[in-house]
């Protein structure tokens, strides 16, 4: 009998194996979505308020429309508003670059934001927190992002913003 | 006109880069890269951020790793949507595999993307050691790769060694009637930047000629302000208003050129030049 049970057991964690290598297959075969870095909505660490309006689908990149990067006020609020609220950080470590990057919706808002952060040789690296939390809360606060229309109609898309950080100061902004 | 905005606009979503020809791998008889070659061939019609589009790339790779080619489209997508790290490393091994096809690609997309000034010069002077031909535009047409390569040499601070490589590029540029659509800009603002105001009215005067810009006219009014000729720096605010109200200013569908202005610019210049009274009154 135990050894019966013994050998279940065996032929149990065999299947079980099998089917994580057959998951593992699965994943790495399926491991685009849609687009190169689209943004899936994650409600533990998104707003569950902010929602696209055309579907996920159908979310755009900001240049498809063929008018380049457009802010609401021009580039010069977004430069100016970084300049007045971000506190540098003088550390001669911090270097690098800081992506953020979101979707704005068909109303001009935005949400599901992500974080990439490299040093200048473009390999991973940690800023200070409160390097990233400052500039991630200055980029939400930022309200009325502009919005792009096709076809007279108001769509979604990807947004993102890039910061250069030198020695901890803030020193350019992307694009 | 209208059929540069129209190709402007469709630019976004087709890939610039040019097909490589899969029979030449056959005729030398590199099959395996012949085979990679003509399996990347599929990604015609499938936009560049795709499953497809990446999919297939991913095959081409699986057949030949050492194909350039599928590198490069594959990293198209991560550059344009910012991803700096996966796009780094993709080009890398276009530039490891295909070296000569691929630095001034590169060093222009470090430039243009993110503004990785050392980097960028770095690919493009190595790419110049390597080959005895002329390096060539930027992929987007808008420079010749030294001039690019001479605003990188401003934006860390060596704005003489700048001057020096515009001047000796826009020369070669004006031999072959090929001057860039904001070569003389560029230049002028160089000029401003360093005192040379009069060789910066004559500069400026040469983009007018060549594709005038409400850039252009801005700085223009600046060196005339520099030259206390203030009638003259006002009338060029007013045409720089008006230019760039009529959207003739610098453009990039992916980001903001180098000596971009904005509209608040102008408007500050004005501004200030009116409350400052005498600034804009007859001489």
């Amino acid at each position: 009998m135990k050894r019966k049970m013994k050998k279940s057991f065996l032929i149990l964690l065999l299947a079980i194996l099998c089917n994580c290598q057959l998951e593992k297959k699965a994943s790495l075969k399926g491991k685009y979505l849609r687009w190169v870095g689209d943004i899936e909505q994650n409600n533990q660490i998104d707003e569950t308020e902010f929602k696209v309006c055309n579907g996920d689908d159908k979310i755009l990149q900001y240049f498809n429309l063929g008018d380049g990067p457009i802010y609401t006020g021009e580039k010069s609020k977004i430069l100016n508003t970084f300049k007045s609220k971000y506190q540098p950080i003088s550390d001669k470590n911090q270097n690098g670059l800081i992506r953020i990057r979101f979707i704005v919706n068909c109303e001009g808002n935005a949400g599901r934001f992500r974080v990439l952060q490299s040093d200048y040789e473009y390999q991973e690296k940690e800023f200070d927190k409160e390097i990233v939390s400052q500039l991630l809360k200055i980029t939400k606060g930022i309200e009325n992002w502009h919005v792009f229309k096709r076809n007279e109609v108001p769509v979604d898309y990807y947004m993102y913003l890039i910061f250069k950080i030198t020695d901890g100061q803030l020193t350019e902004i992307l694009p | 006109m209208k059929h540069i905005n129209l190709l402007i606009s469709l630019c976004p979503f087709l890939s610039l880069l040019a097909q490589p020809n899969c029979e030449a791998y056959k005729y030398y008889g590199d099959t395996l890269k012949y085979k990679a070659c003509k399996k990347a061939e599929q990604i015609e019609n499938h936009y560049q951020f795709s499953k497809k589009f990446q999919e297939i790339l991913d095959e081409s790779i699986l057949i030949d790793s050492t194909f350039a080619y599928a590198y490069r489209e594959k990293s198209v997508a991560y550059l344009k949507s910012g991803d700096f790290m996966t796009w780094k490393k993709l080009i890398d091994k276009a530039v490891k595999f295909e070296a000569t096809d691929n630095l001034g690609y590169r060093g222009w997309c470090r430039y243009q993307f993110f503004r990785d000034y050392k980097g960028a010069i770095k690919d493009i002077e190595k790419l110049d050691r390597l080959v005895d031909y002329n390096i060539g535009q930027s992929i987007n047409g808008t420079y010749h790769l030294n001039i690019a390569k001479g605003l990188c040499y401003k934006a860390i601070g060596e704005k003489e060694k700048a001057i020096e490589i515009l001047e000796k590029q826009i020369k070669l540029n004006e031999v072959e009637d090929f001057v860039g659509a904001y070569d003389y800009l560029h230049l002028g603002v160089l000029y401003l930047e360093t005192k040379r105001f009069k060789k910066a009215v004559e500069t400026f005067k040469k983009q007018s000629e060549n594709n005038e810009l409400a850039e252009n006219q801005y700085y223009l009014a600046l060196t005339y302000l520099k030259l206390n000729t203030p009638i003259q720096s006002k009338s060029c605010l007013e045409k720089a208003k008006e230019l760039y109200i009529r959207g003739r200013k610098m453009f990039d569908p992916y980001s903001n050129p180098m000596d971009k202005i904005y509209l608040e610019d102008i408007e500050n210049e004005i501004k200030t030049a009116y409350n400052t009274g005498s600034r804009f009154t007859s001489p």
